[in-house]
């Protein structure tokens, strides 16, 4: 059958979708696949050159990350702060580069805190803020005590342009997120498929205990146990992908290609499953047993996924963020610049592992009636 | 009620007529901790002794499993199913092979203590162990018999067993090694109650699937 564009005709509401869930598709993975790697981090403070301040002066280098110090030479000031209440200015030696400035403060002998942070700030890049432990030698430290702040004359709080989060350590990586996570939703999405189909083909099996001359549905049977077959082999495929960009980006971000992670050992056990599933399905040979047992696999394998990496994950130490442990997207993970990529992403994964499950079930559905016809 | 009862005598009626089979697994589970006590001599630290436990217990599983159901002849299997239902057998089987897993592991948790000696249970909670082992014990029988029941009926041999259990019985061993080793340091039951939840909740899950799936499994 020639599929038609369904552009003509406004009734033919399959026809239509068949071609614009494909344009979708395609037009959100592109947005998402150029996005992912055109914008950059916002700008951010990575260190300064000193581990410790005394009273006088003290000098130091100021490392940025995707700042503009160069071009926003004029604007640019740096202050200590201590405890975000006082502030130190500090006069600008020399600008190295975009990334690094050489600076001079003069401190007092009396400060309020030792908890001390060091901030630029700049008409382009907002604030610059550096929080790393330094030691305070020599101070006379009497809390409430009001110092004398320095006036600098601030417009610019929040960067200019559209960039990601900046994560320490994560970095760069954080694009990966555009990718890894997706692939989790668009396999819950197949497997689910799968789940529903092999009910549907159990439904249409009947039980054991059923009256004998219920009339058995062997073609419904059967056609509902590709469709769940084909569905959880797309859906393995993407369980790969995400185990496979996850080991990547675990590589980077923990330090190792596995870790002893509840969502990495879950995620590996669901792969495991489901190839038990494929191996299942290839030893049986009988058509309608084969169906049928595989259908209950699938149940059991789904209901088991669930519970490994939706139920388990949340109750036990990980390094994965939103857990226990290391919460390191939770702040961000509503951050808007990183939304606007990743809906499109998980939208457009989801929907081109549905097209891949149609192009294998229709790949399979040639193979079996060639089959058919052989005998 | 009574049906299950009647299936489950049945089953203990063949265990007990086919005493080898029984005798082999025990033979099997005294060799293996034979093996485990000749190539680590002492064993001091609590999570070794606790993983050489579960390994032990796992295969020990595997092989009382594989006579479930492959013990029976094709005839009586017609025989039963014109006779029983469905839901029934698999709780009869269910619950005859999860005492049985639980039998063979006190077994081997008795002969660990027989060739490496208490002095890894010096500091352990041994109630809390022993609940965490019954536990462990009837999950790894009830998660068994799910993938035996399947492997029988696609008719391919035993060794479908093994590659349809496994995956489901890692969860359960991770949980029940953490479980086994935190006990024997002497952790309290508030803090390791977590894993006895999770290894409850694990049984739950092949005995309620198992229960509901199995008539479709029956059919001829």
């Amino acid at each position: 059958m020639i599929s038609n564009t369904g552009l003509g005709n406004p009734i033919d509401f399959k026809a239509f979708m068949k071609i614009w869930l494909k344009v979708i598709c395609v037009a959100l993975l592109a947005y998402v696949a150029v996005s992912t790697f055109w914008y950059p981090l916002i700008p951010a403070g990575l260190q300064v050159n000193i581990n410790k301040i005394n009273p006088g002066e003290n000098q130091f280098t100021l490392t940025g990350y995707n700042t503009h110090f160069v071009s926003e030479k004029e604007n640019l000031q740096v202050f200590v702060a201590i405890d975000s209440t006082a502030r130190y200015c500090g006069s600008i030696l020399n600008v190295i580069d975009n990334n690094h400035v050489l600076v001079s403060v003069n401190l007092p002998d009396t400060l309020s805190s030792a908890n001390i942070a060091f901030v630029a700030n700049d008409n382009t890049d907002g604030y610059i803020i550096v929080e790393q432990p330094i030691k305070s030698e020599g101070f006379v430290l009497i809390p409430g005590y009001k110092e004398k702040s320095c006036k600098i004359s601030v417009i610019q709080t929040d960067h200019k342009g559209f960039g990601y989060p900046y994560q320490p350590i994560i970095m760069e990586t954080i694009r990966n997120l555009m990718w890894h996570v997706p692939m989790w939703f668009t396999m819950f999405v197949l497997m689910t498929i799968s789940f529903i189909q092999s009910i549907k083909s159990l439904n249409s099996g009947g039980r054991a205990d059923d009256n004998l001359d219920k009339f058995l549905d062997q073609k419904k049977l059967l056609i509902s146990d590709t469709k769940a077959a084909m569905s959880a082999s797309t859906g393995l495929v993407f369980c790969l992908l995400g185990l496979i960009t996850g080991s990547v980006w675990a590589r980077f971000a923990w330090g190792a290609w596995w870790t002893n992670d509840p969502q990495l050992n879950g995620a590996m056990v669901v792969f495991i499953v489901y190839v038990a599933y494929f191996i299942l399905r290839n030893s049986t040979p009988d058509l309608e047993k084969r169906a049928r047992l595989s259908s209950i696999f699938n149940i059991f394998a789904f209901v088991l996924m669930v519970v490994l990496l939706m139920v388990m994950p949340r109750f036990t130490e990980g390094l994965h963020p939103g857990k226990s442990g290391n919460p390191a997207f939770s702040q961000y993970d509503l951050d808007s610049s990183l939304r606007v990529v990743f809906y499109p992403a998980v939208l457009g994964f989801i929907l081109l592992g549905y097209w891949l499950y149609r192009i294998n079930l229709s790949i399979r559905n040639i193979e079996i009636s060639n089959d058919e016809n052989e005998y | 009620m009574s049906a299950v009862t009647a299936l489950i005598k049945k089953e203990i009626l063949l265990e007990f007529r086919q005493k080898h089979a029984l005798a082999g697994v025990l033979v099997y589970v005294l060799a293996t901790v034979f093996v485990c006590y000749l190539s680590f001599q002492k064993i001091e630290e609590t999570q070794i002794w606790g993983a050489l436990l579960w390994i032990t217990g796992v295969f020990t599983a595997f092989n009382a499993m594989q006579k479930t159901f492959y013990s029976e002849k094709p005839g009586t299997q017609f025989y039963m199913y014109t006779l029983a239902n469905p839901a029934h057998v698999i709780l009869s089987k269910l619950i005859y092979n999860a005492l049985t897993v639980a039998m063979l592991n006190v077994i081997s948790l008795f002969f660990f203590i027989l060739f490496f000696g208490t002095k890894v249970l010096d500091q352990a909670d041994v109630l809390q162990m022993l609940t965490g082992i019954l536990l462990g014990s009837t999950g790894l029988g009830f998660s068994l018999t799910f993938a035996g029941s399947l492997a029988f009926k696609s008719g391919s041999g035993t060794g479908l067993v093994a590659i349809l259990g496994f995956p489901l019985i890692i969860p359960l061993l991770i949980t029940m090694v953490r479980h086994t080793s935190s006990s024997l340091t002497g952790v309290s039951w508030e803090l390791n109650g977590l894993n006895l939840v999770v290894l409850f909740v694990l049984n739950l899950l092949p005995l309620v699937l198992g229960y509901i799936l199995f008539p479709y499994i029956w059919r001829e």
